[in-house]
C-alpha cells in the first residue's frame, strides 16, 4: 500500500503530526476492528532544523510548524524561552494582548473545525455558513497583525505589536455580531436530527481511558475531564479570569465523549472565548507591551542566557508544549522538542475508532479535530476476506454522505 | 493523591532517594495583574532508580499526565526529560514536574514507563527512532514518524562526529538516484 | 490580460499538500468558501488527479511524498497547469536546510517533465485573492495549451 497517495491536509499542525496521516484498519464487513496509525508523511524535521537557528528564527520557523495553529505554536515557544532565559519581565500589557491573540485564534479554530465537522457528515451548507462567520475573525486578526495567518505577534519578553485603542471598537463589533450569530449556530448543530443521529454515541472515549492515554484538549473535555491549562496552571494574564473547563455535563449534557459531545464543548468554548477578550479588552492595563525593544539586545540576552524552560498554551486542540534548552555563548537552541496537540490525541483516536462502522470513520477521526486530510488513504482490510481495497477520503466522504441521505428519509 | 507544591514534591523526592536524585531545582513564575503562582520542579535522577521515581511519582498522583518526553544529544550521553503535570482537575493547582535521566551512548537503554501511564507510547516510540535509544519492555516498537526510505542508523538528533557525513549522504542519495 | 469575458468550461482543480504548514491550505479553502467564493466561476477541487485540469500544490517535499508528487503528477489528463502556492513549495522557504525537505516542488516536477507549465504564488501564505488571480493566469496558459493541441 501507500503508493498511490494524495493528500488533502487541512489542520492542526505538528512538525511530525501536521501530515497527511495514513491510518490502516482491519475490518469486519462494515466494522472497524482494529486500526493503526501512521503518521509521519509530512514530517519536515522542525526540531532539527531549529536546533541550527537563533532563537528570534526560531519563532519563524515555529510559527510555520502548522498555519492552523500558528499562534499557538509561538506562545509556548515564547513561554519556554522567556523560562529558560529568566531574564525577561513580560509587561502586563503584553500578557494581555497575548491572550487576546490566543482567544481569536481559538475562535477562528473551532469555527474552521465546525466547518469541517459538518462537511463530514455531508452538511456542506453548514460547512460554508461556518466558514463565511469564520472570515470575520481573520479580519479582526488581519487589522491586529496585518496577516490572515502567521500573525507573528509573539516576541521573547512581549508582544511584536500593540493594539491600540482606536482598534478596539472594531473588534468588539465583531464579537458583538458573533454572539447575535452564536445561537443560530448552536442551534444548527445541536438541534438537527440528523446530526444527532449521526453523531450521538458515535466514536465514545471512556473517562478512564481519557485520563490514562493523557489525551488533551476538547476531545478530554468532552469525556468530562477536568483538564485545561488556563485553568490548572494559569499563565499571563489568564491568571486574572476565572476560566473553567468546559464539561458537557455543565451544561445539561452528557460527558460521552462522542462526537456529539466533541461538538459541544467546542461550540461552548466558542461563546466562552468572546466572553475572554471582550474582560482582556476592557480590563487591559496600559504601559509598554514589550521588555525589549531592540533586537540586537534580545538576542543578546537570549545569547547569554543559560537554562531550560518547558512553556505549556492550551491550543485550540489542547494542550501544546515546547522544551528550550539554551547553552551559553550559543546562537543556536541547543534542544528543542515540540509537542502539538495531537500528537496526545493518536492514542484516543485507536480507542474511538474501533467499532465503528466505516461510514463514521470520517467524522470520529475529525472529531478529535486534526487534519481531514488525515483521513486521505486508508487501507482496509476485510478481516473475512483478507482483501486489501485502498479507500480515499473522496470514498469515505461518499459513505458518510450516503448514510446521511438514509438517515433522513 | 496528595497535593504538594514545587518544594514539598521536591523534598519528598529528595528524602526517598537520596543521592540517586543528581540535581533538584524549583522554578516558580508569576503571571498576570494579580501576580498568581505557579511551580515548576526539574530534577535528574540516577538511570538506577528512574523507573522507581516514576513509580513514586504515579504513587502520589495517580491520574499523572505525561505532556511529552524531549530528548537531546549531550555528547558521551543522550539524556531523556520527561515532562508530567500533576494534580491537574482544580484551579492553579498543576505542578509541572520535568524528571530527567540520562544514559550512555554505548547502553542506550532505559525502562519503559508506559506500563505506568500509557500515553506516554506515542513519544517513547518517537525517542527510539530520533535519538537510537532502546526502550526496553515498549509495547510496540515499531517506527513512527520517519519515512520508510530513511536509511537504518540515521537518527535525526544525534550530534555524533559522523552525524554530518550521514546527512551528506542522505541528500547525495536522494539526488543522484532521484525518488 | 486578455481572459475571455466568459469560461468556456469549468475549472476543476486538485489539491495536492506535500508537506506544507496548512497556513496555504486553508487559504485555498477560504477561497472557496462564501467570502470569496470562487465556485460561482464553476471552479470546484475535486477528488482526484485524472479529474483535474489544475493541480495546486502547496509545501515544501518531504521525503515521503517526493515519489507521489510525481505520481499525482501523472495521473492528471493532459493539458495542465500546476499552481504552486506559498513560499514553501517555490523554495521550500524556511525549511531550507532539513534532513526530511527535499526540495521545491518544481525540482521534482521537471525531473519529470521538463516542459512543465508551473504558475508560482509566493507569499506565507499567500491571500485568497492571490490564489484567485493565480487560478485566472493558469486558465490562460491553459487556453493557450488547449490551441496548442487542436
Ligand atoms: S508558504 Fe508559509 S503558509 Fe504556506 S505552507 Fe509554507 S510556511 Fe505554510
Amino acid at each position: 500500500m501507500a503508493d498511490t497517495t494524495y493528500t488533502f491536509p487541512i489542520g492542526p499542525v505538528h512538525p511530525a503530526l501536521k501530515e497527511p496521516t495514513m491510518f490502516k484498519f482491519v475490518m469486519d464487513g462494515e466494522v472497524v476492528v482494529d486500526v493503526d496509525v501512521q503518521p509521519g508523511i509530512n514530517h519536515r524535521g522542525i526540531e532539527f532544523i531549529g536546533m541550527r537557528r537563533n532563537v528570534l528564527q526560531t519563532l519563524h520557523l515555529a510559527e510555520r510548524i502548522c498555519g492552523i495553529c500558528s499562534i499557538v505554536h509561538q506562545y509556548a515557544f515564547t513561554l519556554a524561552t522567556e523560562r529558560a532565559a529568566q531574564v525577561f519581565e513580560v509587561p502586563e500589557r503584553a500578557q494581555y494582548i497575548r491572550i487576546i491573540m490566543a482567544e481569536l485564534e481559538r475562535l477562528h479554530s473551532h469555527l474552521l473545525w465546525a466547518g469541517v465537522a459538518a462537511h463530514e457528515l455531508g452538511f456542506d451548507t453548514l460547512l460554508h455558513l461556518s466558514w463565511k462567520i469564520r472570515e470575520d475573525v481573520q479580519d479582526v486578526l488581519e487589522i491586529i497583525s496585518g496577516n490572515r495567518v502567521n500573525y507573528a505577534m509573539y516576541y521573547p519578553g512581549g508582544v511584536r505589536r500593540d493594539i491600540p485603542p482606536e482598534k478596539i471598537p472594531r473588534i468588539k463589533k465583531v464579537l458583538d455580531h458573533y454572539k447575535e450569530n452564536f445561537q443560530m449556530l448552536a442551534d444548527t448543530f445541536l438541534g438537527d436530527p440528523v446530526i444527532k443521529h449521526r453523531t450521538v454515541g458515535v466514536g465514545t472515549l471512556s473517562k478512564k481511558d481519557a485520563i490514562a492515554t493523557s489525551t488533551v484538549g476538547p476531545t478530554t473535555r468532552a469525556s468530562g475531564v477536568m483538564k485545561d491549562v488556563r485553568f490548572d496552571q494559569p499563565y499571563d494574564a489568564y491568571a486574572d479570569i476565572d476560566i473553567k473547563p468546559v464539561i458537557p455535563s455543565n451544561y445539561g449534557f452528557e460527558d460521552a465523549g462522542d462526537v456529539y459531545a466533541n461538538i459541544v464543548v467546542r461550540l461552548i468554548e466558542v461563546a466562552q472565548s468572546i466572553e475572554i477578550i471582550e474582560y482582556a479588552l476592557d480590563n487591559m492595563p496600559s504601559g509598554p507591551y514589550r521588555a525589549e525593544m531592540n533586537v540586537n539586545k534580545v538576542l543578546m540576552m537570549l545569547r547569554k542566557a543559560d537554562g531550560e524552560g518547558f512553556g505549556i498554551h492550551e491550543a485550540p486542540r489542547g494542550e501544546m508544549c515546547h522544551y528550550v534548552r539554551l547553552k551559553e555563548n550559543q546562537d543556536n537552541l541547543d534542544a528543542w522538542k515540540v509537542r502539538a496537540s495531537t500528537y496526545n490525541n493518536i492514542l484516543a483516536w485507536q480507542k474511538k475508532l474501533i467499532g465503528q462502522q466505516i461510514a463514521d470513520v470520517s467524522i470520529v477521526a475529525a472529531s478529535i479535530d486534526p487534519c481531514i486530510g488525515c483521513m486521505d488513504r486508508v487501507a482496509v482490510v476485510d478481516s473475512r476476506t483478507g482483501k486489501e481495497k485502498i479507500m480515499t477520503d473522496v470514498d469515505f466522504h461518499r459513505l458518510s454522505v450516503e448514510k446521511t441521505k438514509r438517515l433522513r428519509k | 493523591m496528595k497535593v504538594m507544591n514545587g518544594d514539598e514534591f521536591a523534598s519528598y523526592i529528595k528524602d526517598r532517594f537520596g543521592n540517586n536524585v543528581l540535581s533538584m531545582r524549583v522554578d516558580k513564575f508569576k503571571n498576570g495583574v494579580k501576580k498568581s503562582e505557579f511551580h515548576s520542579v526539574w530534577l535528574r535522577v540516577d538511570r538506577s532508580v528512574f523507573k522507581d521515581v516514576m513509580r513514586a511519582i504515579t504513587e502520589i498522583h495517580d491520574e499523572a499526565h505525561i505532556a511529552v518526553a524531549s530528548g537531546s544529544d549531550l555528547g558521551e550521553e543522550i539524556e531523556i526529560i520527561y515532562h508530567l503535570n500533576l494534580f491537574w482537575g482544580e484551579r492553579n493547582r498543576q505542578l509541572t514536574v520535568n524528571l530527567g535521566v540520562r544514559c550512555p551512548k554505548d547502553d542506550p537503554h532505559l525502562p519503559t514507563i508506559s506500563d505506568l501511564i500509557p500515553g506516554a507510547l506515542i513519544t517513547e516510540r518517537e525517542k527510539q527512532e530520533f535519538l537510537g535509544i532502546t526502550i526496553d519492555g515498549i509495547p510496540d516498537p515499531r517506527r513512527l514518524f520517519l519515512a520508510e526510505n530513511t536509511p537504518e542508523g540515521f537518527y535525526p538528533w544525534r550530534k555524533d562526529e559522523d552525524q554530518q557525513e550521514k546527512l551528506k549522504k542522505l541528500y547525495r542519495d536522494v539526488h543522484e538516484e532521484g525518488v | 490580460m486578455d481572459l475571455k469575458k466568459t469560461f468556456d468550461q469549468a475549472l476543476w482543480v486538485f489539491h495536492l499538500n506535500t508537506g506544507s504548514c496548512n497556513g496555504c491550505d486553508i487559504e485555498i479553502v477560504a477561497a472557496l468558501t462564501p467570502r470569496y467564493d470562487v465556485e460561482r466561476f464553476g471552479i470546484k477541487l475535486v477528488g482526484s488527479p485524472r479529474h483535474a485540469d489544475v493541480l495546486l500544490m502547496t509545501g515544501p517535499v518531504t521525503r515521503a511524498m517526493a515519489p507521489r508528487v510525481k505520481r499525482v503528477y501523472n495521473q492528471t489528463p493532459d493539458p495542465k497547469v500546476v499552481l504552486v502556492i506559498g513560499n514553501c513549495g517555490t523554495t521550500t522557504g524556511v525549511f531550507y536546510e532539513s534532513y526530511n525537505i527535499l526540495g521545491p516542488i518544481d525540482h521534482f516536477l521537471k525531473q519529470i517533465d521538463p516542459d512543465v507549465k508551473i504558475v508560482y504564488v509566493p507569499g506565507c501564505p499567500p491571500r485568497p485573492e492571490a490564489i484567485i488571480d493565480a487560478v485566472a493566469k493558469a486558465w490562460l496558459v491553459l487556453e493557450e495549451l488547449r490551441g496548442d493541441n487542436k
